[in-house]
């Protein structure tokens, strides 16, 4: 088939399925403790502020900060050749005190005006009819 | 933290090593089994001295080496064995591991030793692993982050970000390495650098230039550990291991390494102060990685990396001589474990043997890389997840 999505795809499991699910649905999800109150990335079973395992999945704010990030200039896999030059960024989301940060591509944007502390807001790529990416854009 | 109990109870008494190549030619046992045979003759010891065996793999085991060794050695007498995930930052973690079983009365004599086909083999591997899409690479790999240099980048963009740190600050670290690897016989990259060329190498990773990146290399090395009480007897003088520290914490951000949570516990351990150091090896997958392990180890104040290097402190003749043997970045890539090679020919009475001066070190750095009286040496890991003092006996 042409066109068909050549770059490597995430293989879900028990803990991270709510999170790409929510990707599916275009809204951004983590774990947050139900006795703390406290975020957690990435997804796991307990808490590791206070170890409980009382936990929701909870809509998270669509917008962050570039915590830091990498502007790759060298393809390691050739599926992302024609990407290059991007940008590949550590994005702590809004409202998780820090402590949700994701590792994305900031796109739209000239890596040479990409800045730490730059503000953000998620875009969600359909990449298939099953897999939706939370890419970011300038805010 | 009290020293350690296990302090000076141990020591390296033999070292080996293969040539450092793009090309081995042989399996990566064959490699391992070479350095191996080295380091055991070079301690002065028989084969069948040796009744414990360590080594270490990045993600993927080579194979399952270390028992593969052992019977390739056709050990007689293997009391343990260790074969670890902890990559680049457990070379001191496999060294103390060997002293903690000597120390235990487990084993007398144990074999450490690291071994790869990185370049030949490697880079096809590199290709496959960036296809992993599960565990925690799910959250990266689909979005472009395969290359060790976008791993470890996002530390030293960090870092420029909150102390002004530039890429000119790295030039002057791999110029350095070079100057130091330009001395050294089995150094893969042996061509003087400038900063200029530096500066004028392609983007790898941004804020990695090529020349910012270590070698990859086919090659092995290998060392032996006993007790200091043994080492005393056989063929080198000991050069006894202080203390050492192996285990991962949190910390604060991208700026800061393990480094900060480790290095007090290290010193305190050795009962020695930062200052007490003479010279330190350490791991230097990219320039950056080495400027901020020596500031996490305490050596340069937070922050004050760029200017550091900038003044040579860190040449053979400088405050303190760093990467001595040119490093990761100049000499070749064996996970860290020619640190310890390294260490071991500058702290051992006769120095470095494999420079280019002859006779009596002259200390002329056109041609020697001894660095004057060492007494203690340092050395760590990636982001220092392990590390380790030595000193001369």
């Amino acid at each position: 088939m042409m066109n068909a999505y050549a770059k490597p795809l995430p293989r879900t499991d028990v803990d991270s399925q709510p999170f790409w699910d929510g990707c599916k649905q275009h809204e951004l999800r983590a774990q947050q403790c139900n006795d703390c109150q406290r975020f957690r990335w990435p997804p796991q079973a307990f808490c590791p502020g206070c170890y409980s395992w009382n936990f929701a999945w909870t809509r998270l704010a669509e917008t962050g900060k570039v915590v830091t990030f990498v502007v790759v200039h060298y393809a390691a896999v050739a599926a992302f050749q024609p990407d290059l030059p991007y940008v590949v960024a550590h994005i702590a989301i809004d409202g998780t005190d820090g402590h949700v940060q994701l590792i994305s591509n900031v796109i739209d944007c000239p890596w040479e005006e990409v800045k730490v502390g730059m503000a953000v807001r998620a875009v969600f790529e359909d990449v298939t009819p099953e897999m939706t990416l939370a890419k970011f854009r300038p805010a | 933290m009290p020293e350690q109990a296990i302090k000076d109870k141990t020591a390296i008494a033999g070292i080996g090593w293969t040539a450092f190549t793009r090309n081995s030619g042989v399996r990566t046992l064959t490699l391992a089994a070479e350095a191996s045979l080295k380091a055991i003759a070079d301690a002065g010891l028989k084969v069948q001295d040796i009744d414990g065996v360590v080594s270490y793999f990045h993600k993927r085991p080579e194979s399952k080496e270390v028992a593969e060794l052992a019977q390739m050695l056709g050990l007689k007498h293997c009391n343990f064995q260790i074969y670890s995930d902890g990559g680049g930052g457990w070379n001191c973690a496999a060294v103390f591991s060997a002293a903690m079983l000597v120390h235990a009365g487990v084993c007398k004599n144990v074999l450490v030793f690291k071994a790869q086909n990185r370049y030949s083999e490697g880079r096809a591997a590199r290709s496959e692993r960036a296809h992993d899409v599960s565990g925690p690479d799910q959250f990266t790999v689909p979005f472009g982050q395969h290359h060790a240099a976008a791993h470890f980048g996002p530390h030293a963009t960090a870092h420029m970000a909150r102390y002004g740190t530039t890429s000119i600050d790295f030039a002057h670290l791999a110029v350095t390495e070079r100057s130091h690897a330009m001395l050294n016989k089995k150094a893969m990259m042996r061509k003087p650098m400038t900063i200029e060329e530096h500066q004028a190498s392609r983007w790898i990773i941004y804020p990695f230039r090529l020349f910012d990146c270590c070698q990859e290399t086919d090659g092995a090395v290998a060392l032996v550990v006993t007790s200091a009480e043994r080492a005393r007897d056989l063929k080198h003088a000991p050069v006894y291991i202080m203390a050492g520290v192996g285990g991962v914490s949190e910390t604060s951000g991208w700026w800061e390494t393990n480094g900060v949570n480790s290095a007090p516990k290290l010193y305190e351990g050795a009962g020695i102060a930062p200052r007490d150091v003479s010279l330190a090896e350490i791991y230097d997958p990219f320039t950056f990685m080495c400027m901020t392990h020596l500031e996490d180890l305490g050596q340069v104040p937070k922050g004050e990396i760029g200017p550091w290097v900038r003044a040579g402190n860190n040449r053979l003749d400088g405050a303190l001589p760093v990467n001595t043997h040119g490093g990761l970045l100049s000499e070749g890539h064996i996970a860290g474990l020619n640190h310890f090679i390294e260490a071991v020919q500058q702290l051992r009475p006769e120095g470095v043997v494999d420079d280019l001066c002859t006779g009596p070190h002259t200390y002329d750095r056109a041609t020697c890389r001894q660095v004057r009286d060492p007494k203690i040496a340092l050395l760590c890991g990636e982001c220092v997840d392990s590390a380790m003092l030595l000193r001369k006996a």
